[in-house]
């Protein structure tokens, strides 16, 4: 049976004496996954690797089934956005995809039509015909992601993407990436910018210093991370009087109250059982509740209490 | 060969193929012709045209009393120590060594790499792209400069020389020769610039040795490109005091030898680009 | 009410004195070419000539050492200014491949890299950049040409009877001169062809093309309109015209008159004029390139 995932078995790659990515193992599903870690810890070799453009030193790696090495099948269902700058010199946008598309062994026409195709989508049709040395960041950019959607793969994969881009663009890519997920492609993104990260992903993977040191669903990440405890808000109307209730249990370490004396930061190790007394507690101090939501479920949290620095300035 | 390769060859997807290294020929020419990109492979090509435009203008006496004889020796003389020693070897040099590292050092061959196109066949049409370009660029200028040295004889012994006598046979084979020579000096410059970051210390090397290959003793000539492609010249030259005399290799020797030389160098790159990574930041 | 924290502090320290701010060009540039061993060893090469001729004045000098190795007087070559000429033309030739390997380098990459506006953003000129980044390449054509020669004139010197200094003045001004002329020339191209070719190895090549394809069509022209003044394209016959003008003025070493165009040489004034030009366009060439603004194509 054909896979569906891309799985990388017991991967290493070192440059040298230096470290790319050590003894990974991953199954990356369908969906848009993204992939989060500080410089230098090995995001784009995790790319490369999964697109031939480097070897492994050990481990094997397989995008669908396909070796990586054998770019005539793999790359008419990969497409790949990496973040070097650099494009052939003298050549427009129009030039520069169609070109390539040829290369990939459309026809003329066929090309010609893909290509406008692809400037539609990352709304590039009015500057397609000027030199992309002329383009500003955000345009190469988008001529780029046009580049590597041009052929329709079902797999893509976009090295920081959004750099570069308005907050209307990023906007825009950001759908286009939510509708390529919803026909049932692999979207593969890393991104420095958490919070967009934390929305458009299913599922991310986090890597640091050559090693994953976290992948999955968010909340499954952040369940199996027992050591820091669950963090709930509970928007309500009394907060001092519930939380010297909520004190009462044994897994509830800490309790803030809110600036506004409306809202109660709690940290529990035990969030089964916080969540099952809760209601209790609630009925017991006559509480109005506005909001009850996890406050550190998300791809900045958890990258703060697994890699440690604010992710701000990852990339 | 068993019928069953035979059957497995014909089932390869050579239109696809085909079209894939069309596709890199057209984009590497159209990237390449173009006078800015390659400025000083069109210097190379234009300058002996130049001068001999000059000299319709300027003939000296000495050719009048030399004769069509006399203009073929010097003809042969400006093809093989003008343009194969020198025109069609650095031509080769600037374009060849460029169709890989040149995109290394551009930070634009991952493009290639992403393509769904098998890196042997990227060999291959990069290499067809050099070769046409040198061979228009340098074909053209020899021809032209075959007809431009005729001219100031007057049209009626160009007519008798070229139409009527052997001319057109030696044009064909200088023109025949200036390919071979793009095809064997692209090939060995095309590995170069596979294997070597800097390729200019191997490259000084190929061209001392040949440089010095009329001092060289025979055996030792016939490792180098230069003495298959004079030996398919059609008129001798007369040789310098301190050359050391050979005998041409025969046309069977000579033109499969060349070939086979591009094949071998064309599969060692095609090995060669399978194992390539993508570095840049090395360069 | 808006907080304003003025904690930027402009640098109020000593500057480097102008005239020594290019030298902070061959200063980086040295580390990176030493770094090559091939570059080192090939370095050191350069200075095996003169080595030897340092030994073949001694033993001129030294009859007694002739004797034990049992060689005859008249077997080592006089010292004079065919020697001296001699030992110019191949270490020369070492200047020359000093600049195909470390010429190439030296303009290209800032370009390629966008680095120029650095540069020119500072208290830095573009002639400032440009005689910085020469000077990389004259300091290393330096310690194989006029250098070496100088320490062997005055050997020589030291080692010679009577009043030999002053009867050839003449050779450490030809020594000096045809180095400077030889090292100018070579640096202006070497800078020329680096800021044009984006690519060192092809910049490289392209210096070895300048030379050989100038001489092959410089051979065509002579052949072609039976002349002499071919020799004009070919830059080495030039520097070897002038090279024989300065050691030995109009004569030869026996104090004939010698007619070089009769000889198959172009006269000395069209090979300085020659040089001129070149050098004219080099420069031309490097102010097109050495700007602060990068230009879209």
């Amino acid at each position: 049976m054909e896979s569906r995932e891309i799985r990388f078995e017991n991967v290493s790659k070192f440059d040298g004496e230096v470290l790319g990515i050590n003894r990974v193992s991953l199954a990356i599903r369908p969906g848009i996954t993204g992939l989060v870690g500080p410089n230098g810890s090995g995001k784009t070799t995790l790319m490369n690797l999964m697109t031939g453009l480097l070897r492994p030193t050990r481990g094997k790696v397989s995008v669908l089934g396909l070796s990586p090495y054998d770019p005539e099948h793999l790359f008419r269902n990969v497409g790949y956005c990496t973040q070097f700058d650099a494009f052939p010199r003298g050549t427009t946008g129009f030039h520069f995809i169609q070109s390539f598309l040829r290369i990939h062994g459309f026809t003329g026409a066929e090309a010609t039509r893909l290509t406008e195709e692809a400037l539609i989508r990352v709304k590039l049709t009015e500057a397609a015909d000027r030199k992309i040395a002329a383009y500003s960041k955000g345009m190469r950019q988008r001529i780029k992601l046009a580049q590597a959607i041009a052929h329709n793969p079902g797999i893509l994969i976009l090295d920081e993407p959004l750099n570069g881009l308005d907050p209307m663009a990023r906007a825009e890519v950001i759908a286009l990436f939510r509708e390529l997920s919803a026909d049932g492609k692999h979207v593969i993104i890393s991104s420095h910018i958490l919070h967009e990260v934390d929305m458009i992903s299913d599922q991310v993977i986090m890597i640091n210093g050559g090693y994953v040191v976290a992948e999955g669903e968010i909340q499954d990440v952040r369940s199996e991370m027992p050591e820091h405890p669950i963090q709930v808000l509970i928007r309500c109307s009394d907060p001092g009087r519930l939380a010297s209730r909520l004190f009462q249990m044994d897994h509830v370490v800490e309790a803030k109250i809110q600036a506004d004396q409306k809202g109660l930061l709690i940290r529990t190790r035990d969030a089964d059982q916080f969540y099952l007394r809760l209601n209790e507690a609630i009925l017991e101090t006559g509480q109005d509740i506005e909001a009850v939501a996890p406050a550190d479920e998300d791809v900045h949290s958890v990258y703060q209490y697994l890699i440690g620095s604010n992710g701000g300035s990852t990339s | 060969m068993s019928s069953g390769h035979v059957q497995k060859i014909k089932q390869l997807p050579w239109v696809l193929w085909i079209r894939q290294v069309q596709g890199i020929i057209l984009f590497e020419l159209r990237r390449s012709l173009t006078l800015r990109r390659s400025p000083f492979v069109y210097l190379l090509a234009l300058a002996p045209l130049a001068l001999l435009s000059l000299r319709l203008f300027f003939p000296t006496e000495q050719e009048i009393l030399d004769g069509i004889g006399g203009i073929n020796v010097m003809f042969a003389i400006i093809f093989r120590a003008f343009y194969l020693r020198l025109a069609v070897f650095f031509g080769c040099v600037g374009v060849f060594m460029r169709l890989f590292r040149g995109d290394v050092l551009e930070k634009t061959l991952h493009y290639y790499f992403l393509t769904s196109v098998r890196r042997e066949i990227l060999v291959v049409g990069k290499y067809i792209s050099g070769v046409l370009l040198n061979f228009i660029i340098f074909g053209g200028s020899v021809a032209v400069a075959f007809f431009l040295l005729y001219l100031p004889s007057g049209w009626v012994t160009v007519e008798e020389f070229v139409f009527k006598g052997p001319g057109m046979g030696h044009l064909f084979s200088y023109v025949g020769v200036t390919f071979l020579a793009c095809i064997g000096y692209g090939a060995v410059f095309l590995l170069m610039g596979l294997f070597f970051r800097n390729p200019i210390v191997p490259a000084s090397v190929i061209l001392g040795w040949e440089y010095i290959n009329f001092l060289l003793p025979p055996y030792l000539k016939k490792i180098s490109v230069i003495y298959y492609l004079e030996s398919l010249c059609p008129v001798p030259i007369p040789s310098g005091p301190v050359t050391i005399l050979a005998e041409p290799a025969p046309f069977w020797l000579a033109v499969p030898g060349l070939l086979g030389l591009t094949l071998v160098v064309l599969v060692i790159a095609g090995l060669k680009i399978r194992q390539m990574e993508i570095s840049y930041g090395e360069e | 009410m808006a907080v304003y924290k003025h904690s930027y502090r402009r640098y109020e320290g000593d500057l480097t004195a102008r005239w020594q701010r290019l030298l902070v060009l061959p200063r980086y540039a040295y580390r990176g070419v030493f770094q090559s061993r091939f570059f080192l060893i090939f370095f050191v090469i350069c200075l095996i000539v003169p080595l030897g001729a340092a030994l073949l004045i001694y033993l001129r000098h030294n009859i007694g050492a002739l004797d034990l190795m049992n060689i005859p007087d008249d077997a080592i070559l006089p010292i004079n200014a065919t020697f001296f000429e001699w030992v110019i033309q191949i270490q020369g030739s070492f200047a020359f491949l000093l600049t195909v390997f470390v010429g190439p380098g030296l303009v290209s990459p800032d370009l390629v890299n966008n680095a120029l506006p650095l540069y020119l953003s500072r208290p830095f000129s573009r002639t400032e950049y440009v005689v910085g980044k020469m000077s990389v390449l004259m300091i290393l054509q330096s310690c194989v040409t006029w250098v070496p020669l100088c320490v062997l004139f005055l050997l020589q010197a030291s080692l010679a009877e009577g009043n030999w200094i002053s009867a050839n003045t003449r050779i450490l001004v030809a020594i000096l001169l045809g180095s400077a002329v030889w090292i100018l020339l070579l640096s202006l191209l070497a800078m020329a062809i680096s800021a044009w070719v984006r690519w060192k190895a092809i910049a490289g090549a392209l210096m070895f093309g300048v030379f050989l394809v100038g001489a092959g069509f410089g051979e065509t022209v002579s052949a072609l309109f039976n002349t002499k003044w071919g020799s004009l394209f070919n830059i080495s016959s030039m520097m070897q015209v002038i090279w024989e003008w300065l050691f030995f003025g109009g004569a030869s070493e026996t104090g004939e008159t010698v007619n070089r165009l009769a000889a198959g040489q172009v006269p000395v004034w069209s090979a300085c004029l020659a040089l001129v030009v070149i050098g004219l366009c080099c420069l031309f060439l490097l102010s097109r390139r050495i700007r602060a603004y990068e230009v879209v194509r």
